[in-house]
């Protein structure tokens, strides 16, 4: 028996840790899972197997990479460090003799000269050597297990089912490979792994897939949705047009049953279950969703107070095209978000203003994805250490409330005069 | 988990109940000469000189105040040795052999109420400064410091939270001696002049309620209030004390004093009764031995100066399926973790807790915020982590690492295991 010594405190929080957490929002994610099954057969099952099967093979050629280099760096001796340093001592003194051309000077050049003869050609037999062990040794070799490879913790598998569930059940199945592989490649892995990326890889990859292959397919089934216009769709041509409801009754909205749309987005009862779940789990932060939601509520009923229009429009705004999808698996992955509480929820209020604007302004009639990218690059501004907060102090209260009424007042501006 | 997360399991369900067993007669006992505080000392006795209880044989040195050194048993002096202390550094101790017969010092006389009761500021304070009682709470601050203030002072509190888990020394302490708190907490509101007396304990603790509310009635011209905290972590640091049982917020960088608030630790309220009344000075504390790693956790009133190493052997020693291990003196969220058990027992050893070594897994941290909603003291610990990772001093500044208390709740919550406590402690090293 051995005693020995580490720094307070000697306890930790038993039932707390990462792979729970994210094994939490891939069970949150099943009924949605399901659901897309059903509604879209075998189609949906492999664009859901694909865009897992893609990511996680991703990551693990990736490590599988990473770590070969990284074992042939630690066979590495400094024998390259000598060799260039002993070429660079040659050139100082050569530059010496050139420029103050004294006796002396030369002659500390060719007795240097005689010892680099001596040495150089032993250091390059030496480095060949090492090469040649270091890559005959078995640190090439393929290892099944690589240290940073994270499939045990969940992540990227949750990351591959929140891609899929986003896609629309037209797209070509090479399209759902490429995307998904591009996508973490550029949003996490060169980022260096799990807990250091900036963007979430589930809506880069989704919108890799719009910018990439957008022209491949329409706007409208592509998006927002399978075949048919869908409620959005139909808003983004004609902003204020009151019959869109006439298609899809409120139920169906909510429900999802029957609805076009991506395969996991349109059932706004089922994202809600496993919002409910992960939240009595607390394996999210539950503010998150809250203020974006409402954010994007209260934009849209001010809207709806300004234009006389019927409740019909924040309704479809807020069960459409992927909000609550959005607001509650993709705005709330942890590494992605601010850490402190306030910073969480002008994140979110940022979120809403965003995803308005888009779909009463933009090009697209979805901005939920767009939205998500646009915010994450301003977390580590929200983050700064000089203003960023763990508690709302009164100012900070005041000027949020003026930011709040001026995003109203805004969009509102811009609806009447702009559209 | 993403969640102001505070409730720490208290595991004291495996010793609070049990009784007090009495261990206070080691066949050596060793007095510590120095300590963090009082880094010089002279010893008055020499090898072979006969000692009694309550005697005094030398003198620490602190920064700003002196201190007596007592001796805790009657016997020989032998030696000087070096043993570890309770906050983990190598002291020089002086080896006394005990003779059983706890013969007391001349000096160590009951004083009658009568005269207690009349009893100026002054001459409270000078006893409390002679019979050198420092905080027991852990701090080791001496207590004559606090109460010879010049604020005015309108509420005592003592604190019985101790909100650390496994803990159950104060536990007992109130169990086993109710009335010498009571009459300890009326003596520093004699000196003090406060008009309020609280008694802060965890409402969880309803045996202790039960218990206090007893004996309350016998106190009943004086106005003491017992206040019912929340079960959390770290309700027992001393700010969170005050704010949940009087509704008194004390900023980080003031005092107590000066918001009008004493507050002493339940041990060392008792002390300054034992002081006060029988004119002795800390010679017998309770203290816990707990921990998985240990075969039979139990309560245990010791004489000061006993070796850990017996208070173990009391226990049945380790369990024998650890292999690693870890002895902490002091609670498991801030206690110091010791190098072997050869550890002296001072007044401000609370408890000695025998772990089987955990090695965490740490993950990568995946910015849950977990931390950050959960420190007492409103400081981002995720943020400060990464700072001190690049080496970012004005950032640290930024973030305030210097309030970070050390309570270990950060360590505690993180999802990924990592030991963000150690990273904050590194960056309030690095700005000073």
């Amino acid at each position: 028996m051995e005693i020995v010594t580490k720094n307070a405190p000697h306890l930790r929080r038993p039932n707390a840790n990462v792979t729970r957490m994210m094994r939490d929002v891939s069970i949150a994610l099943l009924p949605l899972v399901l659901f897309a099954i059903y509604q879209h057969g075998v189609g949906g099952l492999l664009i859901l197997l694909l865009s897992v099967l893609a990511m996680v093979a991703t990551e693990y050629v990736y490590y599988q990479i990473s770590d070969c280099i990284e074992r042939l760096n630690e066979a590495k001796t400094d024998t390259v460090q000598q060799i260039r340093d002993l070429r660079a001592e040659r050139k100082n003194l050569k530059r010496e003799w050139k420029n103050e051309k004294t006796d002396q000077s030369r002659e500390a050049y060719e007795t240097f000269l005689k010892t680099y003869e001596e040495k150089m050609p032993r250091l390059k037999e030496t480095l060949k050597q090492e090469k040649k062990e270091a890559s005959s040794k078995d640190n090439l070799s393929f290892r099944l297990n690589n240290k940073s490879f994270t499939i045990y913790n969940f992540s990227v598998v949750t990351s591959g089912i929140i891609y899929g569930l986003t896609l629309p059940d037209t797209i070509p199945l090479s399209m759902v490979v490429i995307a998904a592989v591009v996508g973490l490649l550029l949003s996490k892995l060169i980022f260096g792994g799990m807990g250091q990326n900036i963007f979430n890889p589930a809506a880069f990859a989704r919108v890799f897939v719009v910018l990439a292959f957008g022209a491949a397919l329409s706007y409208d089934a592509f998006v927002d949705g399978a075949a048919g216009a869908t409620a959005l769709s139909a808003l983004s041509e004609n902003p204020l047009a009151d019959n869109v409801t006439e298609h899809y009754g409120y139920w169906a909205m909510f429900s999802g049953i029957g609805l076009p749309g991506s395969l996991g987005e349109t059932s706004a009862l089922l994202i809600l279950v496993g919002g409910i779940y992960l939240a009595l789990r607390k394996s999210f932060d539950i503010f998150v969703p809250i203020t974006y939601l409402a954010t994007v509520f209260v934009l849209s009923y001010s809207v709806m107070l300004t234009q006389g229009l019927g409740f019909w429009y924040p309704a479809v705004h807020m069960l459409s095209g992927g909000l609550f999808f959005g607001a509650i698996y993709m705005a709330t992955d942890p590494i992605t978000i601010p850490v402190t509480r306030p910073g969480r929820i002008y994140f979110a209020f940022g979120l809403g203003v965003i995803t308005f604007v888009i779909r009463l302004f933009g090009n697209l009639p979805e901005g939920v994805v767009f939205a998500i990218l646009i915010m994450n690059m301003f977390v580590p501004a929200i983050d700064y250490p000089k203003w960023a907060k763990s508690r709302f102090s009164l100012r900070a209260i005041l000027i949020f409330a003026i930011v709040v009424v001026a995003a109203i007042l805004i969009t509102n501006l811009g609806v009447h005069y702009g559209l | 988990m993403i969640t102001r997360s505070r409730k720490v399991s208290d595991y004291k369900q495996l010793t609070k109940e049990l009784p007090t067993l009495r261990y206070v007669d080691p066949e050596y006992v060793y007095i510590n000469l120095n300590t963090a505080r009082c880094k010089e000392y002279t010893l008055n006795a020499k090898k072979g000189d006969r000692v009694k209880l309550g005697e005094i044989i030398g003198e620490r040195k602190g920064p700003f105040f002196t201190q007596p050194i007592y001796s805790t048993v009657s016997g020989h002096i032998e030696d000087v040795v070096e043993k570890i202390d309770s906050t983990g550094i190598t002291v020089e101790c002086v080896r006394i052999k005990n003779d059983f017969k706890d013969t007391y010092h001349e000096d160590i006389t009951d004083r009658p109420d009568s005269v207690i009761h009349n009893m100026s500021k002054e001459e409270i304070v000078e006893i409390v400064k002679e019979k050198g009682i420092v905080g027991l709470g852990g701090s080791g601050f001496p207590s004559y410091v606090k109460l010879d203030t010049d604020k005015d002072i309108h509420t005592v509190v003592i604190n019985a939270v101790e909100c650390e888990p496994y803990l159950s020394s104060d536990y007992r302490l109130i169990k086993d001696q109710p009335e010498d708190i009571f009459r300890g907490l009326t003596y520093i509101m004699q000196a003090s002049g406060a008009k309020r007396g609280v008694i802060a304990v965890k409402k969880t603790k309803t045996e202790l309620i039960e218990v206090l509310e007893r004996e309350i009635a016998r106190f009943n011209e004086w106005n003491i209030q017992i206040a019912k905290l929340d079960d959390y972590y770290p309700q027992g640091w001393e700010n969170a004390t005050f704010e949940q049982a009087i509704g008194v917020k004390v900023p980080v960088g003031t005092l107590p004093m000066d918001k009008g608030i004493l507050g002493y630790n339940v041990s060392t309220c008792a002390s300054i009764y034992e002081a006060v009344k029988h004119n002795l000075p800390i010679t017998k504390r309770h203290l816990t031995v707990n921990g998985d790693a240990v075969k039979f956790p139990q309560n245990i009133r010791v004489r000061v100066g006993t070796s850990v190493r017996e208070l173990i052997k009391l226990s049945d020693g380790y369990s024998e399926e650890a292999d690693k291990i870890e002895v902490i003196i002091g609670g498991p969220m801030m206690g110091v973790s010791v190098e072997n058990d050869d550890v002296v027992v001072t007044p401000t050893t609370t408890s000695v807790l025998v772990f089987h070594s955990v090695d965490h897994k740490e993950e990568p941290c995946v910015r849950c915020g977990s931390c950050v909603f959960s420190c007492p003291v409103d400081i981002q610990p995720v943020s400060i982590m990464n700072a001190v990772k690049r080496d970012d001093t004005v950032s640290l500044k930024e973030l305030e690492a210097n309030k970070c208390i050390e309570c270990g709740l950060c360590a505690y919550v993180c999802t990924s295991k990592i030991h963000v406590t150690d990273y904050v402690r590194k960056g309030k090293q690095q700005i000073g």
